[in-house]
């Protein structure tokens, strides 16, 4: 690379030059509320207010303009408007987008740097849990005891709906949001990510949705859960036509940075790192990423037919005009399932990642694991209509949709093979990362198995729809997604801010996290078992000491959730000094000093082994 | 080399202890635990259902078991005490027959599961039917049911009639085809007892079918959310002897 002659050979930028110079996270606040009142404005003014839609169509164009207005704010385009009148970016330009010498300043900016991208998306995966997580609160404080005593039914059903998609939100982005960003270059030995400006234009997109979302719950709320559910749909308020946007946004960021990662893999990485040769995360972040390229866009069509229905007077998804609620179904479903891997491969992969690490060995089978993880995602996208067992659409379907389903227990079964197979006869490093790896396996088992005897539809038709189902997918989505998010975030921790994360508290809050979520879920299987339906405000008596039981679990993970919110914002400047690689890691990222430097290498390297040398007597270069 | 196969040796049959012992914990949970925690059976496809439950379970539990059992020594057994960073393990990168092993085991129990689960969806669908079927219309509406027989079906003044209730009542021992509709939004039909269960889509009709086999009060609920008062969309079941449900049909005045 030539870069580090460039650096000497271009003068410093004269300061105060650019419009880069002036654009942060207020002037994108600014912009955006401007741009949005403007649009509502004209919204008001040019359409027709006795029309069918004319509320809906106000507020979609009023978000259209948030978003616009917020990416123009922040400089999304800046350099795109620069190109289209001739003045292309100085390399000047470049290094202060990269957030070359500007501190604090360039977490509150449109920064490249995939280091500063990471750390941004920590932030904002823990700004949505911490939302999500609230209204997960009021819900189960709600269904603490029967009859509605905390929120009223309307309330309590946006709760459901705002909950559901903050928390999709909140995992489809925890692991490969901050890890793809501030790792996945490192490790393949790339000085950024291969398209630095989408990197942070993803970012700020997401940015932008997470209002639109809580501002839903502000204008009526969306209380037909966070499937969208057509034609019920059409009775929501307004409410609904932002939950759609937030969603439209979302799917936007999601696939920049989805390109972002595949590409960088593809094409970045350092001579020597053949694809047999990469990190486990890069693969397991790749297919993930190559998966949400499939299955995002099925989310954007169906939000915006759900939206032409309610604005335009179209009917996709009404039956009494032609349509039909079964295809807002099945374009949710393709998107749907598919979406579980998005979430859960990378968290896979982090996991796997420190089982070696601290287990002290090669990973397990290298190439079954990738085989185990391809497995998933091609499998993932032929099961969706599992979800529509009970919905009467294709009852012919459901023989083979069930084969499809079941198969998935094959390359599940692949990923259990290699953790226990990594962790065999290992040297086994307790540490804070290495907790979270068993809590993953030991509730991963369970949200596994539950959903062989979801895929079965004799025993479906009778556990569709209720409590055993939600239970079932927060095993998944909080005892093992959210088990590897944390356990990555301690992982990585030191080599963010060069310091542990909390290793006392972070041990109290494993425990809280991990006693709770089995509480919780346990108890809400039982009550799913004796026959609580899902999305029930309120139950029969027979159903009152499980639910009791739930809530108190729930307040136990929140107390843990705390705790680790305490320990990484206490640890960030105060924890314990790590050095450059305190678990005596193998792979790049723990390879450069900490804190990483800007282009994080002084020198490219050259790969000759795969970086799962444990017990090998060669030297690692 | 030979204190470390000794090692791996007494590693292997103390797992398999654990393996046994856990997964004859897992069988009875299995067999006891489902049909009590599960609601009384009030038709054969529940009992098929609760029986696949159990079936499934049982399955499962050496699965499970055997991931626990490697966990729980490796926790006892591998963990390193010293200070610092260990030192490294034994550098086993594969072990193809052992990957073999795993991988065609859970491909076979795969394949059970599989073949369970398709011939009791086939005997499912073709078990009904019949001469004896009676035939019940399911509306659904925000937020009640009801329920009409048209086999009650007449005219009163050029306008059809029929029995129509919001409890259902059904006779035992015959089989019923309900076929489900709603005047609104979607609803999820559910006899909690029974076993089945289908969504109730406007301008659509859908069907399920089950033969009740135990007389008594059973639970409907609704599964699809509906809008407000979605958790409050009950009602009953009467599943009554042959005799007493044609009585209570006749007894029945008519509707439009
Ligand atoms: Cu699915
Ligand atoms: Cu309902």
């Amino acid at each position: 690379m030539t870069s580090t002659i460039e650096h000497s050979t271009v003068s410093a930028p004269a300061l105060g030059g650019g419009i880069y110079r002036r654009l942060n996270f207020g002037t994108a606040l600014i912009a955006g509320v401007v741009f949005a009142v403007i649009a509502w404005w004209i919204a008001h003014s040019l359409l027709d207010s006795d029309g069918r839609g004319f509320s809906d169509q106000v507020m979609v164009i009023t978000a259209v303009g948030w978003v616009v207005g917020f990416e123009l704010g922040i400089g999304a385009f800046t350099s795109i408007g620069k190109w289209f009148t001739g003045r292309d970016q100085t390399h000047a330009d470049e290094m202060y987008l990269a957030g070359k010498d500007a501190g604090q300043a360039r977490y509150w900016r449109f920064t490249t740097d995939h280091k500063v991208v990471g750390v941004q998306y920590i932030v904002v995966t823990m700004i949505l849990l911490g939302a999500g997580g609230l209204l997960a609160m009021g819900i189960r404080t709600n269904l603490l005891s029967p009859g509605n005593h905390f929120v009223n039914q309307q309330i309590y059903n946006s709760f459901l709906s705002v909950h559901g998609m903050l928390m999709i939100l909140a995992l489809i982005v925890a692991v490969a949001g901050p890890w793809a960003n501030f790792v996945v270059p490192i490790m393949v030995g790339a000085r950024d990510m291969a398209f630095p400006r989408l990197n942070a234009l993803s970012l700020w997109t997401l940015v932008a949705a997470i209002p639109l979302l809580l501002g839903s719950l502000a204008v009526g709320g969306n209380d037909m859960g966070w499937v969208t559910q057509a034609p019920i749909s059409n009775q929501s308020g307004v409410g609904f036509d932002l939950f759609a946007m937030a969603i439209i946004t979302f799917t936007v960021s999601t696939t920049v940075a989805g390109v972002n990662t595949i590409c960088t893999v593809l094409t970045m990485r350092t001579k020597g790192m053949t694809l047999e040769r990469l990190p486990i995360f890069v693969w397991a972040s790749s297919i993930a990423a190559a998966l949400g390229l499939y299955a995002f866009p099925f989310f954007l069509v169906v939000m915006s037919l759900n939206i032409s229905d309610r604005m335009n007077g179209t009917s996709f998804f009404i039956a009494s005009e032609g349509g039909t609620g079964w295809l807002q179904e099945n374009l949710f479903w393709l998107m749907g399932h598919p979406e579980v891997y998005v979430i859960l491969l990378p968290a896979v992969g982090a996991l796997l990642e420190i089982t070696t690490v601290f287990a002290r060995k090669p990973l397990f089978s290298y190439r079954t694991s990738i085989a185990g993880m391809a497995g998933l995602a091609g499998l993932s996208v032929l099961v969706w209509a599992h979800h529509m067992f009970t919905t009467g659409w294709a009852p012919a379907l459901g023989g083979p949709f069930m084969v499809t389903t079941e198969m998935i227990s094959i390359p599940t079964g692949i990923i259990f093979l290699v953790l226990l197979g990594t962790l065999w006869r290992g040297n086994i490093w307790m540490r804070l990362p290495m907790y979270w790896v068993f809590g993953f396996i030991s509730n991963f088992i369970v949200g596994g198995i539950t959903g062989i005897y979801l895929s079965d539809i004799p025993v479906d038709n009778q556990m569709h729809g209720t409590m055993f189902v939600v239970a079932h997918f927060h095993y998944v989505f909080v005892g093992s997604v959210l088990f590897g998010a944390i356990g990555a975030l301690c992982f990585w921790y030191p080599k963010v801010t060069g310091r542990f994360l909390d290793e006392r508290m972070g041990k109290i809050s494993f425990w809280l996290v991990f006693i709770g979520t089995n509480v919780t879920f346990l108890a809400m299987f039982v009550s799913g078992l004796r026959g609580m339906p899902r999305r029930y405000s309120s139950y029969s008596s027979i159903f009152e000491h499980t639910n009791a039981v739930s809530t108190i679990g729930a307040y136990v993970i929140m107390a843990g959730m705390l705790v680790l919110l305490g320990a990484v914002i206490s640890s960030w400047n105060k924890g314990e000094p790590s050095g450059p690689n305190p678990w005596g890691s193998k792979t790049l990222e723990w390879l450069v000093p900490t804190p990483v430097p800007l282009e994080n290498f002084e020198v490219l390297p050259v790969i000759t082994e795969d970086p799962y040398t444990y017990g090998e007597a060669r030297t690692n270069s | 080399m030979t204190s470390e196969k000794t090692t791996t040796s007494r590693a292997i049959v103390t797992i398999g202890i654990l393996w046994v012992l856990l997964t004859a914990a897992g069988v009875l949970v299995s067999i006891y635990a489902t049909p009590w925690l599960m609601p009384e059976s009030a038709s054969n496809t529940m009992h098929m259902g609760i029986l696949t439950m159990i079936i499934f379970s049982v399955a499962a539990a050496p699965v499970a078991a055997l991931v626990y059992a490697v966990v729980l020594y490796a926790l006892a057994k591998w963990r390193y005490t010293g200070e610092g960073i260990p030192p490294d393990g034994p550098s086993l990168r594969a072990n193809s027959p052992l990957t073999m092993v795993w991988i065609i085991g859970s491909t076979a129990l795969t394949l059970f599961l599989l073949v369970w689960g398709l011939s009791l969806l086939a005997s499912d669908n073709s078990g009904q039917g019949g001469a004896n079927e009676m035939t019940v219309n399911v509306t659904g509406q925000q937020w009640l049911w009801s329920f009409q027989y048209p086999s009650t079906a007449s005219t009163q003044n050029g306008t059809p009639v029929s029995v129509s209730n919001e409890d259902l009542y059904l006779p035992v021992n015959t089989p019923i085809k309900f076929n489900v509709t709603s005047k609104d939004v979607d609803h999820g039909f559910w006899i909690v007892q029974m076993g089945i269960k289908i969504n109730a889509i406007p301008d659509t009709i859908t069907t399920t079918e089950v033969t009740p086999n135990k007389l008594g009060d059973y639970d409907i609920r609704c599964t699809e959310i509906c809008g407000l008062n979605h958790s409050y969309m009950t009602t009953k079941v009467h599943v009554l002897t042959e005799k007493a449900f044609s009585n209570w049909l006749a007894a029945q005045p008519k509707h439009f």
